[in-house]
């Protein structure tokens, strides 16, 4: 239940990236900014959808405080510092550094949404069992 | 229940993997001037010199390498830690190396004793490398690339056992009724059990996630490695009973194979992500050169040709050199990325700055090169050496780029100014 709608939303943002690096790849400038602008907040806000509900409620419910979840919560903290180095190449028009940076990006948040995918989620479901649902509902009304 | 040995943990010390890279240019070189000095005894199967070269290329550089990714991936895809990583990555390496030095020498200078030290050596390291990481990948949360990782663990250790057994032979130069069998099972688990099926377990995950692409089918991803083990385990029994009708199994790995090659084509061509990336074109031909090894290989079922035989054997190691290079271009770069940054260097460099693209595309070019003369040798003996000669160079350059990466890292470690950031610190 939360592996499905998390990682559709991981495949979602993944999206959005690629739009914007395909727009910008064919030069179109202002198309790729409005592109990753979307990838940004989107991105974002799914970082904001773990912290603020999903990485507290499993917390709470294993008592595992510190361990995967504050992994997490780190690695987030190096990909929005990746994000907005992005950004500012984007609208300082530093093409390069944007693709240059969005490469390392990429590989990171995508060796993250793995190891989220692949165990972190499958345990919070566990955890959560017949709540995922509620919880899944709170994520979707949560305003990006 | 929920904490059970279960970590996140960003990655090993970059040292863990490097390691294993860095040795591989340098079996490779010894590789490519076996190629330009010897091409009648590299093409005559089963010659010493053959046999040299055959175990440089599957242990020394592709297994080098395969077993360096394996220790990052396991930080990423097997949810539990290595222990003491530095301590065994070391043992394993070294072990390892030394095994194939006297492996490759036992062969070359023809010394039977040679053979047992190389039998410990390469032996205990992989039994070691086996025990330390596959209990990781049990008892926990279970995915398709999992299954993919124990079987070629498994795989690799069967091919160990036999490689030992055939070893001993080598060493008293005497060869049992089985030793046909023997062989034939240890390099079908070892090329298809751990080479094929690590590489068809990455794919499962890169493809889809680094390329943007719709993913492979699910029946596939539970069933492929399934379905692998199965003919082997039947190959296996049906060798050393001596039934009729071995190919059977083969031609299931065959179709398999082919359903795999034919999907990641089609998955590559259609991906929406569509920047240019050396590491596509290296998947690309990687998949094509597996479709020449498995044509060459059904029709050598067909006809016993021994020259399809040859065209699929060496086709299949392009094949697994181009997965190694393509991935190779992509990690190497994000790791010394990876692990300044993470370190809180100011001064980390963009990826395409430790690697630069233009280095990238002429080992590509280099590759390409190379293999059409190493497939075109077995009809064309004269080509061999100018294969080796592309070898050589691909090897060299990779080997340059690997050194640079790792002088550009340890030089900013030394002079870098560091902005400290930890886990601990994100509340």
């Amino acid at each position: 239940m939360i592996l499905e709608f998390m990682r559709d939303d991981h495949r979602t943002c993944d999206h959005l990236y690629t739009d914007a690096e395909n727009a910008l790849a064919a030069k179109n400038t202002e198309e790729a900014k409005r592109l990753f602008g979307e990838f940004y907040r989107a991105t974002n806000h799914h970082f904001d959808m773990e912290e603020r509900e999903l990485f507290i409620t499993f917390e709470k419910r294993t008592g595992m405080v510190g361990g995967p979840t504050q992994m997490m919560r780190f690695e987030h903290q190096q990909l929005r510092t990746q994000l907005e180095a992005m950004l500012k190449a984007l609208n300082e028009n530093k093409f390069d550094d944007f693709f240059g940076i969005g490469e390392s990006m990429m590989i990171m948040l995508q060796q993250h949404n793995m190891k989220e995918e692949q165990m972190l989620y499958p345990m919070i479901d566990r955890a959560l069992d017949g709540d995922a649902q509620l919880m899944v509902q709170t994520l979707k009304e949560m305003v990006s | 229940m929920f904490s059970q040995g279960l970590s996140l943990e960003q990655a090993p010390p970059i040292s863990v993997v490097l390691r294993f890279f860095l040795s591989v240019p340098v079996f490779g070189i010894f590789f490519s001037l076996l190629l330009i000095i010897y091409p009648l005894e590299i093409l005559t199967p089963n010659h010493p010199i053959s046999l040299s070269a055959i175990h440089l290329f599957f242990l020394g550089v592709i297994s080098m390498s395969m077993i360096g990714s394996l220790f990052q991936m396991q930080s990423v895809l097997g949810g539990r830690p290595i222990p003491s990583v530095l301590g065994n990555s070391l043992v394993i390496h070294t072990f390892f190396t030394a095994g194939l030095a006297s492996l490759v020498s036992a062969f070359f200078f023809h010394i039977p004793a040679m053979f047992v030290i190389a039998a410990v050596l390469l032996g205990s390291s992989l039994v070691f490398l086996v025990q330390l990481i596959l209990p990781l990948l049990f008892g926990g949360v279970v995915h398709d690339t999992l299954r993919g990782m124990r079987l070629a663990l498994i795989s690799l250790l069967i091919t160990a056992l036999f490689g030992v057994v055939m070893a001993v032979s080598f060493a008293n130069e005497t060869f049992g009724n089985l030793h046909a069998a023997i062989r034939t099972a240890h390099y079908s688990w070892g090329l298809i059990g751990w080479v094929a099926a690590l590489i068809i377990a990455v794919a499962f995950q890169v493809i889809e996630m680094f390329y943007v692409t719709t993913p492979y089918g699910a029946w596939c991803k539970r069933n492929a490695f399934r379905i692998l083990a199965l003919s082997l385990i039947l190959k296996t029994s049906w060798l050393f009973l001596a039934l009729p009708y071995l190919w059977v199994f083969d031609l299931f790995v065959a179709v398999l194979l082919i359903g795999f090659v034919i999907t990641t084509i089609l998955r590559l061509r259609e991906r929406k992500r569509r920047v240019g990336d050396v590491s596509i074109w290296f998947w690309t031909m990687g998949m094509g050169l597996l479709l020449i090894s498995l044509i060459s290989y059904s029709a050598y079922l067909w006809n016993w040709s021994a020259s399809l035989e040859t065209v699929a054997i060496i086709s299949f190691g392009l094949f697994s050199l181009a997965i190694i290079l393509g991935m190779m271009t992509k990690i190497v770069p994000f790791l010394v990325w990876f692990h300044l940054s993470s370190s809180g260097y100011l001064e980390t460099p963009i990826m395409s700055t430790i690697i630069p693209a233009k280095r990238n595309k002429t080992l590509f070019a280099l590759f390409t090169i190379s293999s059409l003369f190493a497939l075109v040798s077995v009809f064309k003996l004269l080509l061999l050496p100018v294969a080796g000669v592309g070898f050589f160079l691909l090897f060299a350059l990779l080997g340059y780029n690997l050194i640079r990466a790792v002088r550009l890292y340890t030089h900013i470690q030394k002079t870098g100014t560091r902005f400290v950031m930890n886990a601990n610190s994100i509340a």
